[in-house]
C-alpha cells in the first residue's frame, strides 16, 4: 500500500509531469493530481478513446489486447494504462 | 329448342328420372342453359329450393324414401348398362342413410350418388347443412365456363360427391373401425397373419376438369356448336322479351366506427456490431472479458446481472458475451451509447481495492518508467549509441539543436580529443550518503546493474544496501535489499542470472534473487560454522568445467576475505564451502635474514594467514586463477592444490587491491595497488611488463575495457583516469577530477555501450560516456606491439 502512494508521489515528482488521473473501468475519477473540470474532461474523453482503441486492436486480432498507450501532441503527452477494472493516466509534458 | 339440341347432341344416356322432382328439374335445366352471368342467380334459387327441400327433409328423414332408394341406372345407347360403380359400398350393419329431400334435386340430375348423399348428409347434416350444399354448388359452378347443360350439371354435382366421397370414407372407416375389435389372445398372436399389400382405391378429393377441349376430340364440334348458340343468344337478348333486366337493391349496412386506445408502445433501437472479437470471445468464451458492457439501467436487467454475476465468471461472461443490448421497454432513462465493454454492474471494485491492487503497482511502476524514458531520452539514447531524437515541437529549440550540432561535429571530426561525457547519475534518497563499495552488471540483462553500499573502513559502519539499478528507471532502484553489515562484495550469477551474491564486511556471504519481491536472502552463511571472519573482500561466481569429486558442471561461489581463506562455496543442502586455499604468510628473503631470533619466535605468530584482498580466475582456464594479498604478493594458484601457490609475483609494495586478466590477451593482467602503481604482468614474467605511476595516491580499482584491448580504466581517491596504452604508456589519456568532497571508489565498464560507471563515497554511480575514437578492432595486435617492444626494450 506504501509502495503504491510512494511510487505515485514520485512519478508526480519526475520532471514535467503535469497531472495523474486514475479512473475506474465506468469512467468515474478516483484519484487525480488535476483540478475537478479538467479531471472529467480528461476522464470523460479518454475513455472513449481507449474503448475504441482496445476495440480496434482485438478487431485485428482477437487473441492480442491493448496493453499501453501513447498520444503525443504539440503540446504534452498522454499515457495510459489501461486495466479491466481501471485507467491510469499521466500528461506530461517533457520538454518543461 | 336449345333444350332439346341439347339434350339430342348430349351422349345419349338416358336417365330414369325419378317421378316427383321432374318439373324441378326441367325447369332447373332450362334455367341452367341461360348465359352464365345468371348461374349464381338460379342455382341460388335452386340451393334455396334445395334448402327447402332440405327442410322438408328434415321431417321427413325418418321415413326413407323408397323410390330413392332404388339404384339410379344408366344405361347407354345399345343397352349396356354403364351405371357407374359405386365407389362407396355402405355396411350393411352400418346404419341406412336417410333420405332427404335435397337429394331429390340431384337424383334428378342423374348422378347416382343418392346414397352418397343421403349417408353424408346424415353425417354432416348439423355441421355442414346450408351454407356447405351452397359452397359445394357455387363452387362447382362457379368455375365453370359455358358449359352449362345437364351434362355439366352432372358433373358438378359429381364433384361435390367426390369431394363428399372422402368424408363418406373416413366416416365409413370409423365406423368399421369400431366394428372390428377381436379379443386379442396369445394364439391370436401368434397366429400367423397373412398381409396382403394392394393398392387402395384412387380417391380423386379435386377434380377441376378442362375448361378447354381439345379440337380433335369428339366433344369439339359439340362445344362449338354450342359456343355459337351462345353467342346468337346473347346477340338475341337485346330487345328480347324474354329477356328481363332486373334491379335488386341491397341495404346498406350503416357503419360504425370503433377506436380503440392503447398505451403508447415505447419504441428502441437495438443494434449488434458484431465485432471480430466479440464473435472470437463469444466462441472461446472464456473468461475473456472486456467484451460487453450491460449499462445498468432498467431494474430488471440489474436483478439479472446481480444474479448472474453471483455465477461463475464463465458463465457470466458467456451470458454478456453478446454485444447487443437488450434494453427493456420501459421508459427510465437509458444511455444510448454503445458500450462495450464487460463490467460487473454490480460494483465497479471499489477504488481502495483498485489502488492497491497489484496489478495497479505494477502499471505504475511501468508508466513510472515511461515518465522517465521521456525525460532522460537523449541520455539514454547516448548510452545505447541511438541517434537522439530531436523534438520537434519542444519550445527549447536553440538548445537542442546547438546540443546535436556539437555531438555531429563530435562524431564527424576524427581527430577529436578523447573525452568523458557525464550521462547521468543513478542516485536516490536511499543511497544518498553511503559508500559505494562494489557494482557489477547482470550477466543477463545487461541493462541491470547492482550497486552494494558499504564502507570499507571499521569505523562507522551503516547497515549494508544493494540497490538493483535498472536502465529504464534511472531515479529509483528496482530492487532495494537491507543487509545487516556493509556490503562489500557482488556478483551476479553466469548460469542464472537471477541470482545476485553479496559478501558483507561480517562475513556472511548471502544471495539474493532478484526476480522475486522478496527482500529477504535465499540463502545467507551467517549462520555457517565454517563462514569467513573477516570482510569478505570479493566474491565471484564460476563455472566449473571440469566436474570434481562430487559436483557437477554448474558454478560455484568463490570468496576471498581478509581471514585469508579463499573459499568455494557449494549449495546442496546447506551451503558448504570448501577452502580452496589458505594464503599464508610468505616472507622474503631480506625480511628472513633480518629477523633472525627473532624470526624464530615470529614464527609463533597468530595471524598465519595473509588476508586476501582481490582474485580473479583465468577467463579460458577456470583452474588457474591470480589473488592478492595484503602484503602485496600476487600468486598464482590453482584450484586442484590448495597448499601450494603456483607462483608468486612480487613486486607491489603495499596491498593488492585489484586484479584482472585482459579480455583480449590470455596472458596479460593487471594489477593495482596502494603503492600508487598500476602493474602490466604477463603470466610467465615474474616481472611486471610496464608500469604506471601516474596517479599519486593509491589506486583502488583498475578495470580493463571490453571493447579495446589497450584501454583501461584506474579509479584513485581522487581521479579516474583512463588510460589508452596505444596512444600513450606513460600518461593517462583522459583524467577527470572527482567532484570536490567525494571520494571515487569504484568502477565498472559497461559491456554493451561506451560507457563507464563510476561509484563515489556519496552514494552516487556516475554514468559517463567514454568517447575515444580508436577505431573497430579491438586492438589486441596494438597491446601486444606495446608488450613486445617494451620487452625488447628491457632487454
Amino acid at each position: 500500500m506504501a509502495e503504491v502512494e510512494e511510487t505515485l508521489k514520485r512519478i508526480q515528482s519526475q520532471k514535467g509531469v503535469q497531472g495523474i488521473i486514475i479512473i475506474n473501468a465506468e469512467g468515474i475519477p478516483i484519484k487525480s493530481t488535476l483540478d475537478n473540470s479538467s479531471t472529467v474532461q480528461y476522464a470523460g474523453l479518454l475513455h472513449q478513446l481507449v474503448m475504441k482503441t482496445r476495440s480496434t486492436v482485438r478487431d485485428l486480432d482477437p487473441q492480442n489486447d491493448l496493453t499501453f498507450l501513447r498520444v503525443r501532441s504539440k503540446k504534452n503527452e498522454i499515457m495510459i494504462a489501461p486495466d479491466k477494472d481501471y485507467f491510469l493516466i499521466v500528461i506530461q509534458n517533457p520538454s518543461d | 329448342m336449345t333444350q332439346k339440341t341439347a339434350r339430342s347432341k348430349k351422349p345419349s344416356s338416358k336417365v330414369a328420372p325419378s317421378s316427383r322432382a321432374t318439373n324441378v328439374s326441367t325447369s332447373g335445366f332450362l334455367r341452367v342453359s341461360h348465359s352464365r352471368t345468371h348461374s349464381r342467380s338460379i342455382n341460388a334459387s335452386m340451393s334455396r329450393r334445395s334448402f327447402s327441400l332440405a327442410g322438408d327433409g328434415r321431417v321427413l328423414e325418418k321415413a326413407p324414401m323408397q323410390p330413392a332408394r332404388a339404384t339410379v341406372k344408366v344405361f347407354d345407347e345399345n343397352g349396356t348398362d354403364v351405371t357407374p360403380q359405386p365407389l362407396y359400398r355402405p355396411d350393411p350393419a352400418a346404419v341406412p342413410p336417410r333420405q332427404s329431400k335435397i337429394l331429390m334435386a340431384q337424383d334428378v340430375s342423374g348422378a347416382t350418388f343418392s346414397d352418397f348423399f343421403s349417408s353424408a348428409f346424415h353425417t354432416t347434416y348439423a355441421s355442414f347443412g346450408g351454407p356447405f350444399t351452397r359452397s359445394l354448388f357455387e363452387s362447382s359452378i362457379v368455375s365453370k365456363s359455358s358449359q352449362s347443360t345437364m351434362e355439366s350439371l352432372n358433373e358438378e354435382i359429381e364433384e361435390p360427391s367426390s369431394k363428399r366421397e372422402g368424408i363418406i370414407s373416413l366416416s365409413d372407416v370409423q365406423v368399421r373401425r369400431e366394428e372390428v375389435k377381436e379379443p386379442t389372445t396369445e394364439d391370436v398372436l401368434n397366429k400367423k397373419v397373412d398381409i396382403h399389400l394392394t393398392e387402395t382405391e384412387t380417391l380423386c378429393l379435386l377434380d377441376i376438369p378442362a375448361t378447354s377441349v381439345s379440337v380433335e376430340s369428339e366433344e369439339a364440334e359439340i362445344v362449338k356448336q354450342r359456343n355459337a348458340a351462345y353467342t346468337e343468344l346473347c346477340k338475341n337478348r337485346m330487345g328480347n322479351d324474354k329477356y328481363v333486366e332486373r334491379a335488386m337493391q341491397t341495404f346498406n349496412g350503416a357503419p360504425k366506427a370503433k377506436e380503440v386506445q392503447t398505451k403508447s408502445i415505447t419504441k428502441v433501437d437495438a443494434a449488434i456490431t458484431a465485432t471480430n472479437w466479440d464473435i472470437y470471445d463469444t466462441l472461446s468464451g472464456t473468461g475473456v472479458e472486456g467484451v460487453v458492457r450491460e449499462p445498468p439501467e432498467t431494474e430488471e436487467s440489474n436483478l439479472l446481472d446481480i444474479m448472474s454475476n453471483h455465477s461463475q465468471e464463465s458463465s457470466r461472461n458467456l451470458e454478456r458475451s453478446m454485444s447487443f443490448l437488450s434494453h427493456t421497454p420501459s421508459s427510465s432513462s437509458s444511455r444510448t451509447e454503445m458500450e462495450v465493454f464487460l463490467v460487473p454492474v454490480e460494483d465497479a471494485p471499489a477504488p481502495e481495492v483498485i489502488l492497491y491492487s497489484e496489478k495497479f503497482q505494477q502499471d505504475l511502476l511501468v508508466m513510472e518508467k515511461v515518465v522517465l524514458q521521456n525525460i532522460f531520452q537523449p541520455k539514454l539514447a547516448a548510452y545505447r549509441q541511438l541517434p537522439i531524437l530531436k523534438d520537434p515541437d519542444s519550445t527549447q529549440k536553440p538548445k537542442d539543436t546547438g546540443k546535436t550540432e556539437k555531438q555531429i561535429q563530435k562524431t564527424e571530426d576524427i581527430p577529436s580529443s578523447p573525452a568523458l561525457e557525464p550521462l547521468w547519475s543513478f542516485t536516490c534518497e536511499l543511497t544518498v550518503g553511503r559508500n559505494v563499495s562494489s557494482m557489477t552488471w547482470n550477466k543477463m540483462n545487461p541493462d541491470l546493474l547492482a550497486v552494494g553500499y558499504g564502507h570499507f573502513d571499521f569505523e562507522d559502519q551503516k547497515s549494508g544496501l544493494v540497490c538493483c539499478w535498472s536502465l529504464k528507471n534511472l531515479k529509483w532502484p528496482d530492487r532495494i535489499f537491507h543487509c545487516e553489515s556493509a556490503v562489500t562484495a557482488l556478483d551476479f550469477s553466469g548460469h542464472n542470472g537471477c541470482l545476485l551474491a553479496v559478501g558483507m564486511h561480517n562475513g556472511s556471504i548471502a544471495t539474493y534473487n532478484v526476480q522475486s519481491k522478496e527482500k529477504t536472502p535465499i540463502t545467507d552463511s551467517s549462520e555457517y560454522p565454517h563462514k569467513h571472519t573477516g570482510p569478505v573482500w570479493q566474491v565471484k561466481w564460476v563455472s566449473q568445467e571440469r566436474a570434481h569429486s562430487e559436483e557437477e558442471k554448474g558454478e560455484a561461489l568463490v570468496s576471498v576475505s581478509a581471514d585469508g581463506r579463499i573459499c568455494k562455496w557449494v549449495l546442496k543442502k546447506d551451503l558448504d564451502c570448501v577452502d580452496l586455499m589458505k594464503l599464508k604468510r610468505t616472507k622474503s628473503e631480506r625480511t628472513r635474514r633480518q629477523l633472525g631470533e627473532r624470526e624464530r619466535r615470529s614464527e609463533l605468530v597468530i595471524w598465519r594467514e595473509v588476508p586476501g584482498l582481490c582474485f580473479d580466475f583465468h577467463p579460458e582456464d577456470s583452474n588457474i586463477y591470480l589473488t592478492g594479498t595484503e602484503e602485496g604478493f600476487i600468486h598464482k594458484c590453482s584450484c586442484s592444490y590448495n597448499e601450494q601457490y603456483l607462483e608468486t609475483y612480487k613486486e607491489h609494495k603495499g596491498p593488492v587491491y585489484q586484479i584482472t586478466w585482459s579480455p583480449f590477451s590470455p596472458d596479460v593482467f593487471l594489477s593495482c595497488s596502494s603503492d600508487w602503481t598500476i602493474q602490466l604482468w604477463r603470466q610467465d614474467l615474474l616481472e611486471p611488463v610496464l608500469v604506471f605511476t601516474s596517479p599519486c595516491m593509491a589506486v583502488f580499482d583498475v578495470a580493463w575495457s571490453p571493447k579495446w584491448a589497450t584501454v583501461f580504466g584506474v579509479v584513485t581517491e581522487k581521479r579516474l583516469e583512463i588510460w589508452d596504452l596505444g596512444a600513450s604508456i606513460l600518461d593517462p589519456t583522459i583524467v577527470q577530477d572527482a567532484r570536490p568532497g567525494v571520494k571515487l571508489t569504484s568502477l565498472q565498464f559497461a559491456s554493451e555501450s561506451d560507457c563507464i560507471l563510476l561509484g563515489d563515497s556519496d552514494g552516487q554511480v556516475g554514468v559517463y560516456q567514454l568517447n575515444l575514437n580508436l577505431g573497430e578492432g579491438t586492438q589486441v595486435d596494438v597491446l601486444e606491439d606495446i608488450i613486445r617492444s617494451t620487452l625488447a626494450s628491457q632487454l
